[in-house]
């Protein structure tokens, strides 16, 4: 325990930025002596690919090798670096707090994208399962807007995935592509990665349209029934993509040009969380916190509950499709058999394991759904025993998820950690 | 501070002692990708798809490994679980292709994961064949991604002039799953067909339902009404024999006939007697087979002790294509991209390749010319060979 | 003459399918009403129910064939798969369910169907890939009757859904422990002050619907003698929507809308192209929800919800 605290203590005048500068070192490492000296002499075949996880599963031998390469590429480099520039990253955060949050939000953000672009860069596996966490965050943080703030049951975001994948795909196809299904494209293929944000507002607004004929019937009183409607308004978007014979019916549709690049991914999550998290913090989001918890009251206090409660539907909904449209775009190929049931409990868990109400939680929840479902691919069948026991501990110990109803406060997060206070506070602690 | 830094030194320094394998020098391994539904819908199609895969390497380990030119390489199996998911399809061959640097990729199965698949290993420049695929969008326009079986519209046709052929019928009903791309694609070919062969409105009832349905009662009410003399239902091995059953149960006397997702050995034992006597195409004919099919049949039979169907019989094939394609380049480079293409070049070349499933040689869309087998399930509910019809 | 045959012929389609909705649906509706938890592990109850029965039958068959008549060697199937299947339902309710009394129902419901994925894995791998034919327990003799096709198995099958929720009826309406489950339902805060603990009545319940389910799983297996670990997931959902559809807690309201989805799904698929079944027959429901949104025998409950 005491090893612990020093060792705590040794680190607690680093702020985000030196953490940051540690990581890039450590990924720089990587990328430089990752392959050609590091995993070589420790006997690897590669540059393990997910922290050694895959490796060290199927073949336990390697535990040891890929337990040094972690400690070596990772574990060192980080703490030494963001140990040794401490100082200087302080300053610079000091500097960063005079500027205008959202700038100095956006300059580590670029930080951030740099290490992610670098780790990713060795190997284009890395960049597809980040491709589809961050998919999948955008989904979760969607979903929690109706689950979780609203406070909700909603099962339908697999069909507005499904409206808004669609949507775009056939946006891109008709417009940009030489496509065997609809012909020539209409406009220059040049200009289609220009237009393709247009395509997922496309995919957005299908997928938000689309949610108005649940919430019609289901905010009409308050229960259970948003449930089942949504489940049915899924099954009749399943069955009527199945039957439309245009878009490929059960065979799917394919042939997506290639639009949705890591870092146009990356940008898009960063916009869904920075609207939704305006969105849930605007005096609009504090309408639906109190419709959640008390509905009388909230009618009392003007709040039209019923336009609160479809507003949020349709931007949880508008999300969603977003979220359908890069997934179709990732996949170069959708069928309307991935938008049903599994994909509903897939979310679900990533809500729910992640936490109610909160930002945070969904990203925590999205990224270690996504990170533990491909690290203990080795595991084949065990893999389906283990992430629901850990998902049924997580819900027994922490009911409502793992981080629920709190939010970042990105100023405090980013500030400088300043070594006088720090001391201070230690003295009185000693 | 200097226990924490004397801590780290010992942890890093012990690991990289006792790894067995550091300083080891990296060897060239050949590597084959297989992409298998091991869980989700066709869990069974995964295991025959491993276990034949597991037969193979059997036999590579015994003769010491893989010899390409003067050299013999050790070969390595990399089976990943696409849980019948297209999106885990693609996972896991840009895993395998990235990752692992596997050589070629067999699989995955059914086609809506082997379209979205092909086109990842198209992009990678690898070779993939997928062994039961059936879908032509699966090859199309992909240089790299080859199959073993034929395609959709050649079985429709071979079933539509089959039965017209042998039992001279004029109308035919059609009952399949619209939630599903094989059975829905093979169903519209062979109602065009068949109603290129009879004249519009021969196809009396055309019928579907959805995955997982387990109760097709209306629709076979339909059919039974519409006095089709025919029923074609291109269903996988865990539908067929409850269409079958219900059918009967219904007052269907007339003849039911299938296509190849019938070929597991399950269908007749989940089916019983029930299915005796009914027809379906397929890749190959379990019993009565002579030769190296045999062989394989028997040794499958003692390693898992059931018979193997045609997915274990195509998967056999499509490894022992890559094995000889691998074998043609040559010589192995090691540097993997060059190796893949020259893998790709080779396995175009091959002509005229005797598999257990019969002669093929690939078309310049990486599709074998091969022929199909009518097979009959006799009184005893094995799978007998009654006709073989080329193309 | 013969469009009444046909019709006549989809009724006892529908009321066959309905009958296996509305056993599985009340299972439902039991523990929503008294917990006010969606039971997503239901389906896969459901799932356990059937291979366990198909486990008891092999062996019943096995000893007993030519010993007792089938009758017989049915009910005692049905009896003890019944009695080992309430003892999972019962497991799921304080492996799952209790510890997340006071958290939020989504929660539980989540845990739910984390228990359901257990399921299915455990079974895949303890029984691997193969699928398994469930023995028949009776000799099937089809029927023709007037140009309707009836077999025998049907006419069970009908028969017992039938039995089952009349004697359950019986249990919930003249029993001391059907009564408190119905107070448990009209007031879950109030009635354990009276004396009456959650943690008995609970478990009950999720038993009851666990040998619900069960029975449901073995005349299924009758019916479609597929085994497949998955088989519980599609069927588990509907009957979700069934119960909720029938109205909160209602048995009356599951069975109800139990026959009602079969009768839809099979009418649906009878007169528009089979192609389009889900579509109409889930806009149909949609529909329905919009002018009676508590469902058909759903009371009015201004408890405020859980979140």
């Amino acid at each position: 325990m005491e090893l612990i605290k020093k060792f705590k203590h040794l680190f607690s005048n680093i702020s985000l930025l030196g953490w940051l500068i540690g990581t890039l070192a450590a990924v720089v490492i990587e990328y430089y002596w990752g392959y050609d000296y590091i995993s070589y002499y420790l006997g690897l075949p590669k540059i393990p690919v997910l922290f050694g996880t895959l490796i060290m599963l199927k073949n336990p031998i390697m535990i040891p090798s890929a337990l040094a390469y972690d400690i070596i590429v990772y574990l060192i480099p980080i703490l030494l670096t963001a140990g040794v520039s401490c100082n200087f990253a302080n300053f610079l955060a000091g500097l960063f707090e005079k500027l205008p949050l959202g700038l100095s939000v956006l300059i580590h953000l670029i930080f951030f994208y740099a290490i992610l672009h670098l780790w990713a860069g060795i190997n284009d596996y890395r960049i597809l399962i980040i491709k589809l966490t961050l998919i999948s965050i955008i989904l979760t943080v969607s979903v929690n807007v109706i689950n979780g703030y609203q406070g909700e049951f909603s099962c339908s975001h697999p069909g507005f995935m499904a409206l808004g994948a669609y949507t775009s795909s056939i946006i891109t196809l008709v417009l940009f592509v030489n496509d065997k299904i609809f012909g020539t494209p209409l406009l220059p293929e040049s200009i289609g990665p220009w237009l393709f944000p247009f395509a997922l507002l496309g995919g957005g607004i299908a997928a938000a349209i689309g949610s108005l004929l649940v919430a019609i019937p289901s905010f009409r009183t308050r229960g259970d029934y948003l449930a089942i409607i949504s489940l049915a308004f899924m099954f009749i978007i399943k069955s009527a993509v199945e039957n439309l014979h245009i878009i490929g019916g059960a065979r799917g549709m394919g042939g997506h040009p290639d639009y949705a690049p890591l870092p146009i991914i990356f940008a898009w999550t960063m916009l869904c969380i920075w609207v939704v998290h305006n969105f849930v913090t605007s005096i609009f989001g504090k309408a639906l916190n109190t419709v959640r918890d008390d509905e009388a009251a909230s009618e009392a206090m003007t709040i039209k509950t019923r336009k609160t409660k479809v507003t949020a539907f349709m931007f949880g909904a508008f999300w969603a499709g977003i979220a359908g449209g890069l997934f179709a775009h990732v996949l170069a190929y959708i069928n309307p058999s991935m938008f049903s049931i599994n994909r509903l409990a897939e979310i679900l868990a990533m809500v729910y394991f992640g936490g109610l109400n909160s930002i945070v939680g969904s990203i925590v929840g999205a990224v270690s759904i996504n990170v533990l479902g491909e690290a203990l691919r080795p595991l084949e069948l065990f893999k389906w025993i283990i992430i629901p026991l850990i998902l049924i501990f997580v819900m027994i110990f922490r009911p409502y998820g793992l981080i629920s109803f709190k939010e970042i406060d990105a100023k405090r997060l980013l500030r400088a950690k300043n070594k006088n206070n720090q001391g201070i506070k230690d003295k009185r602690g000693v | 501070m200097r226990k924490i830094v004397l801590l780290t030194i010992v942890a890093v320094t012990s690991a990289v002692i006792f790894s067995p394998l550091a300083f080891s020098a990296r060897k060239t391994i050949i590597k084959i990708g297989i992409n298998a539904p091991l869980t989700g819908d066709i869990p069974k199609v995964g295991e025959c798809t491993k276990y034949a895969a597991m037969l193979w390497l059997e036999d590579i380990k015994r003769a010491g490994g893989l010899k390409v030119g003067n050299k013999n390489y050790e070969v390595e199996l990399v089976i990943e679980d696409n849980e019948s998911k297209a999106e885990s399809a693609v996972k896991a061959n840009t895993k395998m292709i990235t990752q692992d640097d596997v050589l070629a990729i067999i699989g995955p199965q059914a086609s809506k994961q082997a379209v979205p698949a092909g086109g990842v290993a198209n992009k990678y420049k690898t070779v993939m064949i997928s062994p039961w695929s059936t879908n032509p969008d699966t090859t199309l326009d992909r240089p790299f991604v080859f199959r073993g079986c034929f395609l959709d519209p050649f079985q429709g046709q071979v079933m539509a002039n089959f039965i017209t052929d042998e039992f001279g019928f004029t109308t035919a009903a059609v009952l399949y799953d619209v939630a599903s791309d094989y059975p829905r694609g093979l169903a519209q070919v062979f109602k065009k067909i068949w109603e290129k062969k009879h004249g519009p409105d021969s196809i009396v009832a055309y019928e579907s339902f959805t995955t997982k349905d387990t109760d097709f009662s209306s629709q076979l009410t339909k059919i039974v009404r519409s006095g089709a003399q025919v029923l074609f239902t291109p269903q996988y091995y865990n539908e067929v024999p409850l269409i079958v059953k219900q059918a009967k149960e219904l007052g269907w006397k007339a003849p039911i006939a299938g296509s190849d997702s019938w070929g597991s050995p399950e269908t007749v034992k989940l089916c019983g007697k029930d299915c005796y006597g009914l027809y379906f195409s397929s890749h190959y004919a379990a019993a009565g087979a002579k030769g190296a099919t045999k062989t394989f049949i028997d040794r499958y039979k003692k390693a898992y002790d059931y018979i193997p169907d045609d997915v274990a019989a195509l998967t056999w094939d499509a490894l022992h294509l890559v094995q000889q394609a691998i074998q043609d380049t040559g010589k192995i480079t090691g540097r993997i991209g060059k190796d893949r293409i020259a893998v790709r070049d080779a396995l175009a070349q091959i002509k005229n390749f005797s598999g257990i499933t019969g002669k093929m040689t690939f078309t310049q869309e990486g599709d074998p010319i091969k022929c199909a087998v009518i097979v009959k399930i006799d009184n005893k509910g094995e799978y007998g060979f009654y006709k073989s019809i080329c193309p | 003459m013969e469009l009444l045959q046909y019709i006549l012929q989809n009724l006892i389609n529908a009321a066959e399918r309905g009958s296996f909705y509305a056993v599985i649906s009340i299972g439902y509706s039991m523990v929503y009403g008294v917990l006010m938890l969606f039971n997503f592990a239901h389906g896969d109850i459901f799932m356990v129910g059937a291979y366990i029965g198909f486990g008891i039958a092999t062996l019943f068959i096995g000893i007993f064939a030519g010993l007792l008549p089938a009758p017989l060697i049915f009910l005692a199937t049905v009896v003890t798969t019944m009695f080992l299947v309430s003892w999972v339902g019962v497991f799921v309710e304080v492996a799952g369910y209790r510890p997340l009394r006071n958290a939020p129902r989504a929660s539980a419901a989540i845990t739910g169907l984390m228990i359901g994925i257990i399921f299915e894995t455990g079974v895949l791998i303890l029984l691997g890939a193969t699928r398994l034919s469930f023995p028949p327990l009776m000799k099937s003799v089809t029927y023709h009757v007037g140009g309707i096709y009836i077999t025998n198995v049907k006419a069970m099958i009908i028969i017992i859904s039938l039995l089952l929720m009349v004697a359950l009826h019986a249990f919930i309406q003249k029993t001391k422990w059907g009564m408190a489950m119905r107070a448990m339902s009209y007031d879950f805060l109030a009635v354990p002050l009276m004396g009456v603990s959650i943690n008995t009545i609970a478990p009950l319940t999720f038993a009851m619907g666990a040998g619900l389910a069960s029975v449901a799983g073995i005349l299924y297996g009758q019916a479609y003698p597929i085994l497949d670990p998955y088989m519980g997931v599609i069927i588990g959902w509907k009957a979700f929507v069934a119960a909720i559809l029938g109205g909160r807690g209602s048995i009356k309201g599951a069975a109800f809308a139990g026959y009602l989805l079969g009768f839809i799904e099979i009418f649906v698929a009878t007169i528009f192209p089979s192609t389009l079944r889900d579509l109409i027959a889930y806009s149909i429901i949609l529909i329905i929800l919009s002018f009676k949104p508590r469902g058909f025998f759903g009371m009015e409950h201004s408890t405020k919800l859980r979140l």
